[in-house]
C-alpha cells in the first residue's frame, strides 16, 4: 500500500477519531499512522483547534433583557 | 378524615416540583440560546424562538419526566418550534456547496500562506467568516453541527431531539462539517482575523 493512501484513510479517520467513533482496531491504525507522519498530524491537530474556534466564534451571549423575560414567564405563585 | 390533608400536600409538592423544574430549566437558558441563536439568521429570531421555547416549556411541565434529560427535552420543543415556524419552507436542496476532504481547509490555509505560528493557523480564519459559512450550511447539516458542535449534545441526543436515526445524525454531521470547511475555504481565507 503506498504511503498516500494510508495518508487519505487517515482522512478518513480524522472526524470519527476525535468524536471517538473508531473501534480500537482503527483507533490503534490511526494513532499508528499519526506517530509517523508529521503531514497528518498537523491536520488533525489544526481540525481540533478549528473546532474550539468555531465554537468560540459562534459564541453570541444572550441579553440580560432576554434572560429577565423569560424568568417572567415562569407561573406565578399563589 | 385525612382526606384534606393528603390533598394539601399533594398540591403543595406539585407546587415545588413545578418551581423545582422552573428553576432548572431557567438555569440552561444560555446553553439553549446558544443553540438557537445558530439555527436562525438574526439575534431577534433566536430571542422570540427562545421564548416561545421557554412559554411552552413552562406550560407542559408536566409532560417531562424527572430524572430524564432536561436539556434535549428543552432543545426538541425548541427545534419542532422553529419547524414549525416555516424554516422548512426556506430549504434550497439543489444548492448545496461543494464538498471537499477533511484536509482541504489546512491545505488550503497553508498554500495562503502568511506568516505565524504553524499553532495558530486556524486564526487565519475570520471569525465573521465563520460565523457567516455556518449560517451558509443547508439547514439538515447546520443542525447536526450546531447541536454537537456548538450545544455539546451527543449524537444519540442529537438523534433524539431531531428525531432521526443515530446514523443520519454522524453522517449529517460530517457531510456538514465538510461543507463547513468548504465555505471557509471559499470565504474566509484571507479576511482578516
Amino acid at each position: 500500500m503506498g504511503f498516500e493512501s494510508v495518508c487519505e484513510q487517515c482522512e478518513e479517520m480524522l472526524q470519527p477519531y476525535l468524536d471517538r467513533e473508531l473501534n480500537e482496531a482503527e483507533r490503534q491504525q490511526a494513532e499508528g499512522h499519526l506517530d509517523q507522519c508529521g503531514y497528518c498530524r498537523k491536520r488533525y491537530r489544526f481540525e481540533e483547534d478549528l473546532r474550539r474556534y468555531v465554537r468560540s466564534a459562534c459564541d453570541e451571549p444572550m441579553r440580560a433583557e432576554l434572560k429577565a423575560k423569560l424568568a417572567s414567564l415562569r407561573t406565578p405563585l399563589d | 378524615m385525612a382526606e384534606p390533608e393528603t390533598n394539601a400536600r399533594r398540591i403543595a409538592e406539585d407546587a415545588r416540583d413545578r418551581v423545582r423544574f422552573e428553576e432548572e430549566v431557567l438555569e440552561l437558558s444560555d446553553q439553549v440560546y446558544r443553540v438557537a441563536r445558530r439555527l436562525v439568521p438574526s439575534r431577534e429570531e433566536a430571542e422570540d424562538l427562545v421564548q416561545d421555547t421557554y412559554a411552552r416549556a413552562f406550560r407542559s411541565w408536566r409532560s417531562y419526566t424527572p430524572g430524564t434529560n432536561l436539556r434535549a427535552w428543552l432543545m426538541r420543543i425548541l427545534t419542532n418550534l422553529n419547524i414549525d415556524r416555516g424554516r422548512r419552507e426556506q430549504r434550497t436542496p439543489d444548492m448545496r456547496p461543494m464538498e471537499e476532504g477533511d484536509y482541504f481547509l489546512y491545505n488550503r490555509l497553508e498554500e495562503a500562506g502568511g506568516s505565524g505560528d504553524e499553532q495558530q493557523i486556524v486564526e487565519r480564519l475570520s471569525q465573521d467568516g465563520i460565523v457567516r459559512a455556518l449560517s451558509s450550511v443547508p439547514h439538515d447539516f447546520r443542525d447536526a453541527i450546531v447541536l454537537v458542535d456548538i450545544g455539546d449534545f451527543s449524537y444519540g441526543e442529537a438523534a433524539q431531539i431531531l428525531d432521526i436515526p443515530i446514523g443520519t445524525v454522524m453522517s449529517r454531521l460530517h457531510r456538514g462539517r465538510r461543507i463547513l470547511k468548504s465555505q471557509l475555504a471559499e470565504t474566509a481565507v484571507g479576511e482578516e482575523a
